[in-house]
């Protein structure tokens, strides 16, 4: 585990920002992890996690238009980065290892 | 669209969200609220609020809420540490002169701690009666002839309800009446109580001494009604609630009817047991309208529209009328002392007996100033050292100018660290003012205690706010000194471009004028107070122990004196009506001379016949009272030689002369002149005196001359062999040179504070001085390289140094010499018998001041003097 691994609710976050694609800002991504993994997510829980991964170069973000819904203020739209696209990789890489070194008799008994 | 406009989260708490909310996440943050609060606002607002509050609380976390530090914020937090973090860098840099400053700060704000402390507790006396303001004492002054004129605090029994018949501006008034000691008798038990006194039946309302059980308003109403202390209702029934109990006083039954607490110690009245005051004068209806001899306290209750001035006028025909005495006005004029001045202004006040722990009010002016004097000094240090260290801060003053700070700011940033270092010795204070009171209490025998300071929430607030006064007021002008400084000049190389400081010469001028000042008051307080203890006052007063007389030790007087002088450490014996010390009571004498009858009013005392002898009076002219001589108990006389004066004899022995109730045919006759000697204390001049004997009247004391080699054992002797004689009364004793040492106590303890707070001052001056001069030494420290390189030998160079601060000194003394004279002059006025002012003392003072300050700098000065040229001169 380097320094750049990433926590579980973060990868979470991470891959969802990856599903949404070109719609991937603030309540779309609430919404659908709370969909996907039916859990409740905190705006605040999820907005950390955000700026910290923008922090680290796993997501970059930019402004979108603003719209009447949002009483006029913008989204902010977020990308995974190529940086962090390796960094779901090796995630999923470490993972798939692990499953593989599992011996067939383990989960048996 | 569906959408309304209006649906939009409440104000209130979009505001709150963006104050807490890190900016840069602000926007699209505030947005997806909305969003969400829309979306659950279709279904219910009140619905939508809850979550959006719900919402707003878990966005309360680290990465949300904004950075209220660093430059990216509208606030001056960032800034204020910035400032504490450079003051504390200070502090530990220069650790010498941080100590120096906060500790002359700490020791004079805790000089000023304990004076408030002790003046506090003087001033305390009488403030818990709720009337006090309207409280007055009768007084008088007293003008008799063949006397020194006087102020008496005690009145005439008539007076106190002859004048609130004659005066309406009187509301109540009460008598008190001290009998001292008395034997109470309980079944057979006999107990001896002091302080018992008699009172008007409207004593506990007038004054608000605490009753435990009772009304103050009917507790001493009748006769032989009593009120005692919870102490001596312990000691007497061990139970508080003994209201019906009763106990025979001289014959007479008491009843108790009330119980107080204890009289506390800040009263200037003490009694243990108060009756009504007729419970003495059952046989004597007479009693109210009774004029002639003073010997009781009266007090009044004045109305609000009470004029003193007005009432004054009219005392001599009230007096004429009264008394039926057309002359009564020249010996006597009456005042009115208000109650808050009985403890603090009666100095002058003679015959003042019931004034418990009486006090001179000047000396806690005095206290006040030097407390100030000290403060102001401690304050001038911490200027003067700031203002000196200035160069030290010159570039930062500098760097912090050149990158934006204004002026306004670099004046807050000194300020707070004047500020802070008087907190800082606040704190310091408080520990030393609680480590030193213990070793204060001690010395000056009081009972001060530092948690009065936190009695009230006022006090606390006074006390900070005088400590960030007195930061604010140090830190003003070093501040607007350091702020001052232009950016180019500091960075380009400080030179002290200020040619000599005359700003902060002059402050240390007013130290040193100040210390001074008090170094030459305590030389002269400390001689006065010794001259009063050397002074030869014309008996010896050594070793001599007053045992208290009563009914029983007079009875068997003759038998106890022969007992007691059988002991080898006994040296003599005697006995008399009234104590060495304070003036004796006066009455009436008259002497016939060529033209008839002269009547005097000298001091009188009743004294055994050895008395000169013990006493080692000296007598000028005639002989000594004498058994052989059975006139000589009752009709002989004893005068000093200023009565002799004032009778105009040129030879009074053989003199015929007597009492003034003695009929002119059954005179008695002078037989003794003695030498003036000091029955007063030295605050009075010595008055006219007559001595006589009377064995039939009693005596109130013994005195008993002990051998000063073995005062142990000659004590125990005379405790056993009291013991033999008299089974009633325990005894009670006093060494005389301990009663004159009470006499002196204000002045005693004055001398001490004073001595005290010159030490601190002196202490205070030259840690400043200490400092100043390390600074003003360094800034010369090439000057004076230059000038040994060219030769100057190191005496010289030491010679120049010292020659500054030798001036400074010198100015001191030319400034605070006249203004302590004046001082000490009126000081010394208190004093019948006082010193000269020496000018020699002012010499001694200017030296010691001058010593103690080139000692102080000598360090410095012989360091620099000393120190090798190449190490000064080679970054030039």
């Amino acid at each position: 585990m380097g320094k750049n691994s990433i926590g579980e609710f973060e990868e979470i976050v991470m891959l969802t920002v990856a599903v949404l694609f070109q719609d991937a800002y603030g309540v779309a991504i609430k919404k659908d992890i709370e969909q996907r993994s039916k859990r409740s997510v905190s705006l605040g829980a999820m907005r950390t996690a955000l700026k910290r991964l923008e922090k680290k170069g796993f997501l970059k973000s930019a402004f979108g238009e603003a719209t009447a819904v949002r009483g006029g203020k913008r989204k902010r739209f977020f990308k995974v980065t190529p940086y962090g696209r390796k960094v779901l990789e090796e995630t999923m890489d470490t993972r798939k290892r692990l499953w593989e070194a599992i011996p067939d008799l383990a989960f048996d008994a | 669209m569906e959408e309304k406009q209006e649906v939009t989260p409440p104000k209130y708490l979009m505001n709150f969200f963006r104050w807490f909310c890190d900016p840069e996440i602000a926007e699209d943050l505030e947005g997806d609220l909305k969003e969400l609060y829309k979306e659950k606002a279709q279904r219910s607002i009140a619905l939508a609020k809850m979550y959006m509050i719900w919402e707003l609380l878990r966005l309360f976390r680290p990465g949300i809420i904004k950075n209220f530090e660093g430059h990216k914020n509208l606030n001056n937090y960032g800034m204020l540490k910035n400032y504490l973090k450079s003051a504390w860098r200070n502090f530990m840099k220069y650790k010498t002169f941080s100590a120096i400053n906060i500790f002359s700060l700490t020791i004079g704000m805790a000089a000023c701690m304990v004076i408030f402390l002790f003046v506090k507790d003087e001033r305390s006396f009488d403030a818990f009666h709720e009337k006090k303001d309207k409280i007055y004492r009768l007084c008088e002054v007293q003008s008799f002839p063949g006397t020194n004129t006087q102020n008496v605090a005690l009145s005439m029994p008539g007076m106190g309800p002859t004048m609130i018949a004659d005066f309406p501006e009187i509301e109540s008034f009460t008598r008190f009446w001290n009998w001292g000691d008395q034997l109470l008798e309980l079944g057979d038990k006999r107990i001896s109580i002091d302080n018992v006194a008699g009172a008007d039946s409207t004593f506990f309302e007038i004054f608000d001494y605490p009753l435990l059980i009772g009304d103050p308003g009917e507790v001493i109403d009748a006769p032989l009604d009593a009120v005692i202390s919870r102490e001596v209702a312990m000691k007497l029934y061990n139970k508080v609630d003994v209201v019906g109990e009763t106990f025979v006083l001289d014959g007479d039954q008491c009843v108790i009817r009330g119980v107080m607490e204890d009289v506390s110690d800040n009263s200037h009245l003490q009694f243990n047991i108060i009756l009504n005051i007729k419970s003495a004068t059952l046989d004597n209806p007479n009693f109210d309208s009774q004029f002639g001899s003073n010997f009781l306290n009266t007090y009044f209750v004045l109305n609000e529209n009470a004029d003193l001035a007005d009432m004054s006028k009219r005392y001599p025909d009230y007096l004429t009328q009264r008394t039926g005495n057309e002359e009564i006005n020249d010996r006597y004029k009456l005042f009115l002392q208000p109650l808050q001045d009985v403890h603090l202004a009666s100095t002058t006040m003679e015959h003042d007996y019931n004034n418990h722990r009486k006090f001179n009010g000047t000396y806690v002016d005095v206290f006040i100033l030097v407390g100030i004097f000290i403060l102001v000094i401690a304050s001038l240090n911490f200027m003067n050292l700031t203002t000196a260290r200035a160069s030290n801060r010159a570039k930062e003053v500098g760097v912090r100018k050149t990158i934006g700070a204004v002026k306004g700011q670099l004046f807050n940033q000194f300020i707070l660290e004047s500020i802070l270092l008087a907190s800082l010795a606040l704190v310091f204070a408080i520990i030393l003012a609680l480590v030193a009171l213990p070793l204060l209490n001690n010395l000056i025998d009081r009972e001060l205690l530092l948690m009065t300071l936190l009695s009230s929430p006022q006090l606390v607030l006074i006390i900070l706010g005088l400590t960030l006064l007195l930061g604010l007021i140090a830190g003003i002008y070093p501040s607007l000194y350091l702020s001052s400084f232009k950016p180019v000049v500091v960075l380009k190389g400080f030179r002290s471009h200020e040619k000599k400081s005359l700003f902060r010469s002059s402050l240390v001028i007013i130290q040193f004028s100040l210390a001074l000042g008090m170094i030459i008051c305590t030389l002269v307080v400390i001689q006065q107070l010794s001259f009063m203890k050397n002074k030869d006052i014309g008996f010896k007063k050594d070793h001599i122990l007053l045992v208290d007389m009563n009914e029983q030790s007079n009875e068997k007087y003759d038998e106890l004196k022969q007992a007691l002088l059988s002991e080898s450490n006994v040296l003599g014996v005697t006995a008399s009506g009234q104590r060495l010390g304070s003036n004796f009571h006066q009455w009436g004498f008259k002497a016939r001379v060529d033209t008839g009858m002269v009547d005097l009013t000298p001091s009188n005392v009743h004294v055994d016949h050895d008395y000169l002898d013990v006493y080692g009076i000296k007598l000028l002219d005639g002989r000594t009272f004498s058994k052989d001589f059975a006139t000589d108990d009752g009709l002989a006389y004893i005068i000093n030689e200023s009565f002799a004066k004032e009778l105009g004899f040129e030879n009074a022995v053989g003199q015929k002369a007597g009492h003034s109730w003695y009929p002119n045919d059954s005179l008695g006759t002078i037989i003794g002149v003695t030498e003036d000697f000091n029955f007063n204390s030295l605050h009075y001049a010595v008055n006219t005196l007559s001595m006589v004997v009377h064995t039939e009247w009693g005596y109130s004391e013994m005195s008993v001359k002990l051998n000063g080699e073995n005062i142990t054992q000659a004590l125990k002797d005379v405790e056993r062999i009291y013991g033999e004689f008299v089974t009633d009364y325990p005894i009670n004793y006093q060494f005389l040179d301990a009663h004159f040492e009470e006499l002196y106590k204000s002045d005693e303890q004055m001398g001490s504070v004073i001595t005290i707070i010159t030490v601190l001052s002196i202490f205070i001056g030259c840690m400043g001085l200490f400092g100043l001069a390390s600074i003003s030494i360094q800034r010369r420290i090439k000057e004076v390289g230059i000038r040994k390189v060219m030769g100057a030998s190191v005496s010289e160079l030491v010679t120049l140094l010292f020659k500054n601060f030798a001036s400074m000194i010198f100015i001191s003394f030319l400034v605070a010499s006249p203004l302590t004279f004046l001082f000490l002059s009126g000081w010394l006025e208190n004093f019948a018998f006082r010193i000269e002012i020496d000018p020699l003392i002012f010499l001694v003072g200017g030296i010691l001041a001058l010593v103690i300050a080139l000692v102080t700098v000598s360090f410095h000065v012989i360091k620099a003097a000393n120190s090798n040229p190449v190490n000064s001169l080679k970054y030039e």
